[in-house]
């Protein structure tokens, strides 16, 4: 009946219940509820359908389908603002390879090297097989004009993943420009008109570094952004400091054979943030032996040098880093939480706590 | 005709920065830097604790956070009268090293080779080299989909004189796919000592976190013994070869002549004279280095804290809109004149000493082959020869470190962080001089402040109206095609920008 029937799926989790949009291209809009079904593979998944789970099937306009979608996500407690993201549906990239457009803004670049550290697939892989990456100015080709009208056609088009790397700076546009104007006003055009975007990095996930207190720019995360310039995209917060590689590959890759992947409150990846640092760390039988460092020459469990493994939502301690030689812990360093929402964002909760019977510790005790 | 051109934003570095030249009967006659992003870094330390620094300004660049994070250990070592013992200092030259090889290596292939080697060389390949074809077949799969940008990131390019020479564009469009492996690599050598890259949770004042195994050293000397091969059979040959194709940028890009390093590496005991010195070179003549001699100028810059002033009491008020401003980089002088940092500086002033005659020697043998003298250095190829020979040198000394540890034995010193205190790390990163100046009141920090190597280099006027380094090196550059400024991004490009860090 319909040339290509393309998939285009939302999904958001509440504290209990996962909240799934499905939209047939063409003139068909169907509705899905289900607990379970992102969780199965995509077999599994195709069969739920034809056996006629769904929940509802009718021909709307999309207009119509966005005033469900708002009356839907009303419904189900997501509130006003949760609505436009569900109503934007996402597209399964239909060439197996998304065009991305990677922007920077209040950014150090770090999750880019990060990304250049992927292992399997290496960078060349990235760079070839899983992406069509139109536009990154760390390694694009097309610079000064070039590179603008690179990016506008990009834009133009549509059809394109935003990455959006660094937190925008709202208090102050001017303290991050490019081609003349600035990044924010880029950055708002760009995701009027992405089919998703992604939050690379803690800066651009929940604000970071840029958005601590004493901050000069007036920095905020891109949900932030998105939410003062009323854009509503399906969203994904892939928070680290940097983002390690595999997060950005495996997202991206869940996006094009997938969908949108599983997310939690902060809409993170539930995949890879849903364990705490503490749950997976390899010092958690000192932990549970008391056999805590006082000092950084020490073995044992970290905590008393200020470790916030506890309260950090992150695989990285299991995933480790760089092709997986080493990790924070590993190598004796107390996580800092720098996948957290709250990294380094008050002065008066120091990154190392040295010799602190701190509220941590009695809270771990608790548990 | 006069004609006035915008590069904005220059790709191919890090971060943002955007260029402004008159061009004249074909050359450069004036040019303006600016660095177009500020986040507000020194601001944010105020009223930390002061080793929250170490890990914040490592933020403030993902290519180099290791030299500011050692630069801020150092600054903080000063202020809490501690050192860290021999094998820590030997694991954070290992860790600085395996960034610098990383940061050299991306910035030849990934950032600059592609304004020099012609991409498009790979339709007219004929041979079986494995990453050539594979190439091939995406260029031809990827032009097949008639999509927008079908061979981006590659294409579009400026129109401009690249290569012609067969052996050169293949070896370095096959070089640039295994340096993508090469840089990743090192930055695994470092991470083997320092957690992870970027951003090294295991630099601390003192030391690093890291212990010693021989599995460590294993695999750390495996890792770099590959590397420094690809450094001398492809990295150093590809430079070669580039500056054979295009001779005539011995001439171009020249800049301002006066160098400057504060040295780098710390030196393990028993060694001898170190080869990365503090120096400076004004005028042709070795100078011995004085950090009070280091002003800031914000006359042209978008703050409004006093121009003038040494960065140990320094300040970065934002000004936004400020009169006259046209760039978030400061400008900053040494006794008040404009400086080129980098590893041309390195190697220049190593050079100039003539202390380690392994030095002297590789530089001897790559002018001859070139055959030029050391006089062509100060130039565009002058600066990315400078980058690969200090590459092997780098990754020679390495091999010499890591012989040097020491399993079982501490790899940080204990330290008190006083209530009060002063200190200064100055150190290098791969781009050039990076100075962290440090100031502790009750046992907090009551002032920060960073002068960071594109600072340096990419700084605008300072208050006598001296154009900073890459401005005066862009004067007088040829540009043929004023629609396709390649010349002036090679240029600026020489200089491995880093913004993030130079405006911070």
């Amino acid at each position: 009946m319909h040339k290509k029937c393309v998939w285009r799926e939302i999904a958001k989790k509440t504290s209990s219940t996962r909240f799934c949009v499905l939209v047939l291209i063409g003139t068909h809009f169907e509705v899905l509820f289900n607990n379970s079904i992102w969780g199965r593979s995509s077999s599994q998944r195709s069969s739920i359908f034809t056996k006629g789970h769904l929940v509802l099937q009718k021909n709307i306009s999309r207009r119509d389908f966005t005033k469900l979608a708002t009356a839907l996500a009303g419904s189900l407690g997501l509130g006003a603002a949760a609505a436009p993201r569900t109503a934007t549906a996402l597209e399964k990239l239909a060439a197996g390879k998304p065009n991305v457009l990677w922007l920077q803004a209040l950014s150090c670049s770090g999750c880019t090297v990060s990304a250049l550290n992927s292992y399997q697939p290496d960078a060349i892989d990235l760079i070839t097989e899983y992406m069509s990456l139109l536009f990154h100015s760390t390694i694009s080709s097309a610079t000064g004009s070039l590179a603008s009208s690179v990016i506008s056609e990009t834009i133009d088009q549509g059809d394109f993943l935003l990455v959006v790397e660094g937190s925008i700076p709202l208090g102050m546009p001017e303290a991050c420009m490019s081609g003349g104007r600035p990044i924010s006003e880029l950055i708002a055009k760009a995701a009027g008109r992405a089919k998703a975007v992604v939050a690379v990095g803690t800066c651009s996930s929940f604000g970071g570094i840029p958005a601590a207190e004493n901050n000069p720019t007036g920095a905020v995360s891109v949900r932030d952004f998105l939410d003062s310039e009323s854009i509503g995209k399906p969203l994904i917060n892939l928070p680290g400091c940097p983002c390690h590689p595999d997060w950005l590959v495996g997202t991206l890759v869940h996006v094009t054979e997938f969908g949108m992947p599983s997310l939690d409150d902060d809409l993170r990846p539930t995949m890879f943030y849903s364990k705490v640092v503490h749950d997976q760390c390899p010092r958690f039988a000192d932990y549970e032996r008391g056999n805590f460092a006082e000092s950084f020459s020490d073995s044992g469990c970290l905590f008393k040098l200020g470790c916030v493994g506890a309260r950090t939502f992150s695989d990285c301690i299991h995933r480790r880093w760089n092709g997986g030689v080493n990790s924070c812990i590993d190598s004796g360093a107390p996580c800092i939480g720098c996948a957290g929402k709250d990294f380094a964002k008050k002065a008066d909760f120091p990154l190392y706590r040295i010799g602190q019977e701190d509220a941590l510790v009695t809270e771990l005790a608790q548990r | 005709m006069n004609r006035k051109i915008t590069i904005d934003p220059l790709t191919r570095i890090e971060g943002h920065l955007s260029i402004r030249v008159d061009v004249e009967e074909g050359k450069v006659i004036t040019a303006e830097c600016s660095g177009e992003m500020f986040r507000g870094f020194e601001a944010i330390l105020q009223g930390r604790d002061p080793m929250d620094a170490q890990q914040i300004m490592q933020r403030i660049c993902g290519v180099c956070p290791v030299a500011h994070g050692i630069a801020s250990c150092m600054a903080q070592e000063e202020a809490y009268g501690v050192a860290p013992p021999q094998n820590g200092q030997l694991l954070r030259n290992l860790i600085q090293g395996s960034n610098f090889l990383q940061s050299h290596i991306l910035h030849f292939y990934h950032l600059s080779a592609v304004d020099w080697i012609d991409l498009a060389a790979i339709q007219k390949y004929e041979g079986s080299d494995p990453t050539l074809r594979n190439l091939q077949t995406w260029v031809q799969t990827q032009i097949e989909t008639q999509q927008l940008f079908p061979l981006a990131p590659l294409f579009p390019r400026y129109e401009g004189n690249y290569a012609d020479d067969a052996l050169t564009n293949e070896m370095g469009l096959k070089n640039y796919v295994i340096a993508l492996e090469m840089r990743a690599l090192a930055h695994q050598m470092g991470a083997i000592w320092c957690g992870k890259l970027p951003h090294a949770p295991g630099l601390i004042p003192g030391g690093v976190t890291e212990s010693v195994t021989a599995r460590k050293v294993a695999r750390f000397r495996s890792a770099l013994k590959r590397v420094a091969t690809f450094i001398d059979d492809a990295y150093l040959p590809d430079v070669q070869r580039v500056a054979t194709a295009f001779p005539d940028y011995f001439e171009v890009g020249r800049g301002c002549g006066n160098f400057l390093t504060y040295g780098m590496f710390g030196q393990p005991t028993g060694s001898e004279e170190p080869t990365f010195s503090p120096g400076v070179l004004m005028d042709g003549k070795l100078q011995t280095f004085h950090q009070d001699q280091i002003t800031e100028d914000t006359c042209y810059s978008r703050f409004s804290s006093p121009s003038g002033i040494h960065p140990s009491s320094g300040a970065s008020a934002p000004d936004p809109h400020k009169d006259k401003a046209y760039s978030w980089i400061k400008a900053p002088r040494y006794a008040g004149q404009v400086m080129e940092v980098g590893p041309l500086a390195r190697v220049l002033t190593a050079y100039k000493r003539g202390t380690d005659p392994n030095l002297v020697n590789l530089v001897d043998k790559y002018l001859e082959a070139l055959a030029v003298d050391a006089t062509a250095l100060p130039s565009v190829l002058g600066r990315h020869l400078s980058r690969a020979l200090e590459a092997k040198i780098v990754a020679t000394k390495m091999l010499e470190w890591v012989e040097m540890l020491a399993p079982e034995e501490p790899t940080n010193t204990p330290f008190t962080i006083p209530q009060t205190g002063t200190g200064a790390g100055l150190t290098e990163a791969a781009r050039g001089a990076l100075g962290h100046w440090l100031q502790i009141r009750n046992g907090k920090i009551s002032n920060y402040q960073c002068v960071v190597p594109t600072t340096w280099n990419c700084s605008p006027r300072d208050d006598e109206g001296n154009p900073g380094a890459t401005e005066q090196a862009l004067m007088g550059t040829p540009v043929n095609n004023v629609e396709n400024p390649l010349e002036a991004a090679r240029v600026v490009r020489s200089f491995d920008p880093c913004l993030a860090c130079a405006v911070h």
